[in-house]
């Protein structure tokens, strides 16, 4: 802290604009949500006070509650496709056997880069029934029976939208796993390998524990991340077939926009916006008890 | 090296040769996998639709750049003003987010003033919260107040979401500079914005570079909130443009592939000549934010 302050109202003149206009984009839109979600408004000039009639809908929507379930599942998905397996790449490439290491962090991390948009297109190309390089593959190595239009399975579908999710950010977790790492004391390791402990035993017991802070980290992010799927299961599938790939955001962008059920809609917002905080929440508390069972 | 295979049995020297090749083979095969989409659409966007139809994998027998010409001649795909949209938002956002994400990360840090917490807890919240609950009620507010479809409209919201980790990566780094500083710099006669500009902002250039590097991809690539607010084609941003590809002719794949490395390549281009830079920004903006 400085102990000449400025004048009030330079702090004032300095912070007005940016917190005016995140205020604005941030919070009034949360308001306005709020006062919507009790109105029956089909976009209008007509709207209809309805008390809290949309949120009891909201409560039995089953495709409400489906979509949430499939974020979950996404979440749980990615969680240990992209920390789990970018933990176990970040033993491999930290072995004294792995050569080119600069050029698997640079095309590891290259996916991360690119929008969630292209990637799904590029995923969609991958999955395609007919000029597709997955029925291309299977095909190629002799089990053409197993082709099929991948992205009409209600079954797998929700699996194979996290798929490019889960490609694209391993290498970014490997990376911020692999910051963590480097900064190990290599004399410990190796006086564990003189000790005996072989790879695996080496990395849960020794590695783990001490980037484990970094690995919450990694989770958070994921966490976070992932509840957000949004542009490639709009390109991808758009919510379907049916509702099998709807996740919250999807089914609150149609209901909004394909339906022009706004007043609903917002509803749908303020649910978004509170089972979103209610995990955060949770992760939060389960990252405290780990931490106190550690103590 | 050397001194360790010393000394190791001609059994163990053996295991750790297959250890070695399946080691490097699991991660020459995920880099692959990383770098492999990106090929294929290179080469494959020169081919023209039959022939991919007949050959999905194979290198095109005749290359031609007829995709290429189409997308970027037709006047009625917006290509050309399209990108223009993207390197407008994108520059105005990241400079107004590095800008803002400075000077309240700066007052945070240095000025018990009324209301920092409010101030904090109001940024920390920004974070938090899932940004698509937004997506609707953002609309809503735009719409009323006609703010939807301008050359700025996209500005608003993205200088916003940047800002709260633009604050906290600028505010975790001033911490660390000694205030010492600033007092001399007072002493000396220097006014409160003169110390601000001509001496705090120059030493912050390395967080404010990791800053404007995560902008930059952040807002080159977003897609929900382009979707909803802006309908006119002549000002949609290139996720947008990718999308209307689609719509119109979703089996000419070689065409859709043109399109997307063209939107692709200012951030291809800028990855491959800065990776370390980026990388080094990407990775510390993560675990400090």
């Amino acid at each position: 802290m400085l102990s000449k302050k400025p004048k009030a109202g330079t702090t004032f003149g300095y912070l007005i604009v940016p917190l005016a206009l995140y205020t604005f984009a941030v919070f009034i839109p949360l308001l306005v949500a709020v006062y919507y979600s009790f109105f029956e408004w089909k976009g209008g000039p007509n709207k209809t006070f309805i008390g809290l009639d949309n949120y009891a809908a909201l409560l039995r929507d089953s495709v409400f509650w489906q979509s949430f379930g499939h974020n979950l599942y996404l979440v749980l998905l990615c969680v240990i496709g992209q920390v789990g397996i970018a933990f176990v790449f970040v033993m491999v490439i930290s072995t004294r056997f792995v050569k080119l290491k600069g050029i698997h962090r640079t095309l590891g991390f290259f996916p991360s880069t690119i929008s969630a948009v292209a990637i799904g297109y590029i995923w969609m190309m991958i999955y395609d029934s007919r000029r597709g390089i997955l029925n291309w593959f299977l095909e190629a190595i002799g089990h053409p029976e197993k082709k099929q239009v991948w992205l009409n399975n209600p079954a797998l579908v929700m699996t194979l939208v996290a798929i490019p999710l889960i490609w694209q950010y391993i290498g970014y977790y490997m990376l911020i796993l692999l910051s963590a790492t480097s900064a190990i004391d290599k004399e410990i390791l190796e006086s564990a390998e003189l000790d005996g402990a072989n790879a695996i035993q080496r990395a849960v017991h020794v590695i783990l524990p001490m980037v484990k802070s970094t690995v919450v980290v990694c989770i958070v992010l994921c966490v976070s991340g992932n509840m957000k799927a949004f542009d490639n299961i709009f390109v991808m599938t758009e919510g379907g077939p049916g509702n099998a790939s709807m996740v919250m955001a999807m089914y609150g962008y149609k209901i909004s926009f394909a339906q022009q059920n706004m007043g609903y809609g917002s509803a749908i917002s303020v649910g978004i916006f509170v089972l979103g905080m209610a995990v955060i929440g949770v992760m939060q508390l389960i990252s405290k008890l780990f931490a106190e069972k550690e103590a | 090296m050397k001194e360790k295979q010393y000394g190791m049995t001609p059994g163990k020297r053996f295991g750790n040769g297959v250890m070695s090749v399946v080691l490097n083979l699991i991660m020459l095969l995920f880099s692959l996998s990383c770098i492999f989409p990106l090929i294929w659409m290179l080469y494959s966007s020169l081919k023209e639709k039959r022939q991919f139809n007949a050959d999905i994998i194979g290198l095109p027998k005749v290359p031609t750049l007829s995709n290429y010409i189409k997308i970027l001649t037709n006047p009625d795909y917006h290509m050309g003003e399209s990108l223009m949209n993207s390197i407008r938002t994108t520059l105005v956002s990241v400079f107004f987010i590095v800008l803002f994400g400075f000077i309240v990360g700066y007052f945070l840090s240095r000025i018990r003033f009324k209301g920092s917490q409010f101030v904090w807890l109001m940024l920390l919240m920004g974070m938090l919260i899932p940004v698509h609950s937004l997506l609707v009620p953002i609309y809503v507010v735009f719409n009323t107040l006609g703010l939807n479809d301008h050359w700025y409209t996209l500005m608003i919201p993205y200088i916003a979401f940047g800002m709260p980790i633009a604050v906290f990566l600028t505010q975790s780094f001033i911490h660390e500079i000694p205030t010492a500083l600033e007092e001399a710099a007072s002493i000396d006669g220097c006014s409160f914005s003169g110390t601000l500009f001509k001496i705090i902002m120059p030493i912050c250039r390395p967080v404010m570079v990791t800053v404007a590097i995560i902008q930059t991809f952040a807002c080159w690539n977003e897609f929900s909130f382009a979707l909803v607010l802006i309908k006119n084609v002549r000002l949609q941003t290139v996720p947008l443009a990718v999308k209307q590809f689609s719509g119109q002719f979703g089996s000419d794949y070689p065409k859709i592939m043109a399109a997307l490395l063209v939107t692709m390549a200012p951030i291809v281009i800028m990855y491959f000549c800065f990776s370390k830079q980026i990388i080094k920004g990407m990775v510390a903006g993560a675990v400090k934010g």
